[in-house]
């Protein structure tokens, strides 16, 4: 369950991820899009999914929801750039795991993905 | 008054006493008239009466000398009674008209005119036939070519014994009458005195006249013509738009009444024009104060709508900036970890973190600040969310010297919003009054019910004991990025924030703050239901 896919349009997004993820010894893979993201996962198994909120070609909502439908054991974390805690609680209710606000420390996105993988197989809340 | 001479036919008193002079006129004439007819008529009659004594006298006097035969002596005696004023001939003619004697002795011997009454007293027709006349006359009054008067008396000489007895024998006993006695006696002083009667009457006439005229129109002026004008008076300084003039008339005849009617009706004129300036002034008043409303509310659409688009952008850009920043934030706590603690490097990159996570909230309250609508609506008790908020706040280290004063009345107070939004509004309120007051001293919240405009309101009350607030702040005080905090400690959105929300809900914030001694902000929302 080590593996995470980052999908974000913003490449310091997803850089930062792989930077503070890889050096705590996870794989981390990038997708720019949610195209993209559904296209890896596809075709490799993800244990934990950091998808942004908003996107431009498919937006973070619609790929949560065709995650939930494929891959239901895959977790999907919400990265939200807007503190509207309103799309949060909307993303919670479609089945996202959690979520982390943008700007996040490492440690934050650390704190996060840990639960996640502790919790893994037990119940979600 | 002046009308009555310049414009008799517009005056109704010069109308008046025209008619009234003229009638006088008329009347007095007739009368004068009938008078000095009769006068004239009594005075000959009484003339006449004289005459005949005169005649009678004549002929008494005559008589003697008649009888016998004297002549001369008769011709003397009819001189003799000659000669008084206004005796102007006496004569004595037989019965055909031929002159014996006369006071004037050129006519004696001549033949009398038959067409005065001295034949014709008596025949009908004395050159044809002795026919008598019905009614004989004795007296006839000519006018001589001076134009006087002439009274002519006849009398008959009547045959006596005496006459036909007489020695000379000049008369047979056969004959009735043996001759006439004609005396004409002049009126010229009767008609003169008369004249002087009549220029006196027509004096008096005149005088009378004129007395009663100028009486009446004396009259008329007074009790019709000058109240009348009077009256026209007033009602031209009514059309002329004076309504507070009042017709001077204080008679209590039909003038009077009229008057007092007109001034009556100017007062309601007056009172209804009033009335409807009033209205007039009113409607004014009115429409001032909706146009000022307008006005108020379209200068607070435009700075609604001022923030909104500020806010649209400030959202745009605040989303933007968060993305770099998470590679800030997230390559300087790397970078950290390669340093020790208390290295140089690793507070350098304390400060980058810190100052990134400034932006961070910075981001934090412009987004918030940008968000039109509340999230989750529902009924809001604003006496729990403000319990909440002050006990949330005094268990912060920034509240530890600060005393809460907390009065709530016991109201629910209800509005339809979203919970978060006012707690941040409270929130925002506890932060200011503490920077205010450098950390230390006593904060009042209070909540009461009040009505505004027949609306009820909650109001719930901040004050605190700090700096105040300057006038020249005042009106920019709910401008986004507007503070007079230290750099780094306020972002300037706390009151815009507050101030966009409570807008949002149909109330309004009010301020009361004098420098030196403290703040006191006033937050009014509409309540939606009444608590009980």
């Amino acid at each position: 369950m080590k593996k995470i896919l980052v999908i974000d349009d913003e490449a310091i997004v997803r850089t930062s991820c792989e930077r503070a993820l890889g050096l705590e010894g996870y794989q981390v893979k990038l997708a720019a899009s949610g195209r993209e993201g559904i296209e890896f996962l596809e075709n490799e198994t993800f244990g934990i999914v950091l998808l942004d909120l908003k996107m431009p070609d498919m937006d973070g909502i619609e790929v949560l929801n065709r995650i939930n439908e494929k891959w239901p054991a895959t977790k999907v974390i919400m990265i939200t750039g807007y503190s509207t805690v309103e799309t949060a609680v909307q993303a919670l209710r479609l089945g996202a795991y959690n979520f982390i606000e943008k700007p996040f420390t490492p440690d934050t996105l650390l704190a996060a993905v840990r639960e996640v993988t502790e919790n893994s197989g037990g119940p979600q809340k | 008054m002046k009308n009555i001479f310049r414009h008799p036919e517009k005056s109704v008193a010069s109308k008046l006493i025209i008619a009234i002079g003229l009638l006088m006129i008329l009347l007095t004439l007739i009368f004068w008239y009938a008078i000095l007819i009769k006068q004239e008529k009594d005075i000959t009659s009484i003339a006449v009466r004289y005459g005949g004594s005169f005649v009678n006298f004549t002929k008494e006097s005559v008589r003697a000398s008649m009888l016998n035969f004297k002549r001369d002596e008769t011709q003397r005696m009819l001189e003799t009674l000659s000669t008084p004023q206004g005796v102007r001939r006496v004569s004595i003619y037989n019965h055909q008209g031929n002159i014996l004697f006369s006071s004037d002795k050129k006519s004696t011997g001549q033949l009398i005119d038959r067409n005065t009454v001295a034949c014709k007293g008596c025949h009908t027709d004395p050159e044809k036939s002795p026919a008598l006349q019905e009614a004989p006359r004795k007296w006839a009054v000519y006018r001589d070519e001076h134009g006087y008067r002439t009274l002519h008396v006849i009398d008959e000489i009547p045959n006596e014994p005496s006459c036909y007895t007489a020695a000379c024998h000049v008369h047979s006993p056969d004959r009735k009458v043996l001759g006439f006695v004609d005396a004409q006696l002049s009126l010229a002083f009767l008609d003169e005195a008369l004249l002087k009667q009549k220029l006196a009457i027509t004096a008096y006439v005149v005088l009378f006249v004129l007395g009663v005229s100028l009486f009446l129109g004396l009259i008329i002026y007074k009790i019709v013509s000058k109240p009348v004008s009077e009256l026209a008076q007033g009602m031209e300084k009514v059309a002329g738009g004076d309504l507070d003039y009042t017709v001077p008339i204080k008679s209590v005849d039909e003038m009077g009444v009229l008057a007092q009617t007109f001034n009556s009706m100017i007062k309601d004129l007056k009172m209804a024009r009033d009335q409807r300036e009033k209205w007039t002034q009113t409607l004014e008043e009115e429409i001032a104060k909706k146009a000022e409303e307008i006005r108020k509310t379209h200068a607070s659409l435009v700075q609604t709508e001022k923030l909104a688009s500020l806010g649209r952008m400030a959202a745009g850009v605040a989303h933007e900036i968060n993305n770099p920043l998470t590679g800030v934030v997230t390559f300087a706590h790397l970078l950290k970890k390669r340093f020790p603690a208390e290295s140089p490097e690793s507070q350098d990159l304390n400060i980058i973190i810190e100052q990134a996570d400034r932006c961070s909230k910075i981001i934090k309250n412009l987004l918030t600040f940008a968000r039109a609508t509340p999230s989750e609506k529902g009924k809001v008790s604003i006496n729990d969310v403000l319990n909440r908020t002050v006990f949330m706040v005094q268990n912060q280290v920034k509240f530890h010297h600060i005393k809460f004063d907390v009065h709530l009345e016991n109201y629910q107070f209800v509005i339809v919003g979203d919970s978060s939004q006012f707690q941040q509004i409270f929130l925002n309120m506890f932060i200011n009054a503490a920077d205010a007051m450098n950390e230390r001293g006593k904060i009042t919240v209070a909540t009461r019910r009040i009505t505004e405009n027949g609306r009820p309101y909650v109001e719930i009350e901040f004050t605190d004991e700090g700096c105040g607030i300057k006038d020249d702040d005042l009106p920019k005080l709910f401008e986004p990025f507007f503070t007079t905090k230290p750099v780094g400690k306020g972002t300037g959105l706390g009151l815009s924030v507050s101030h966009g929300i409570v807008k949002h809900l149909g109330g309004y914030i009010k301020v009361n703050s004098v420098v030196g001694k403290g703040t006191s902000f006033f937050v009014r929302l509409p309540l939606t239901e009444e608590g009980k």
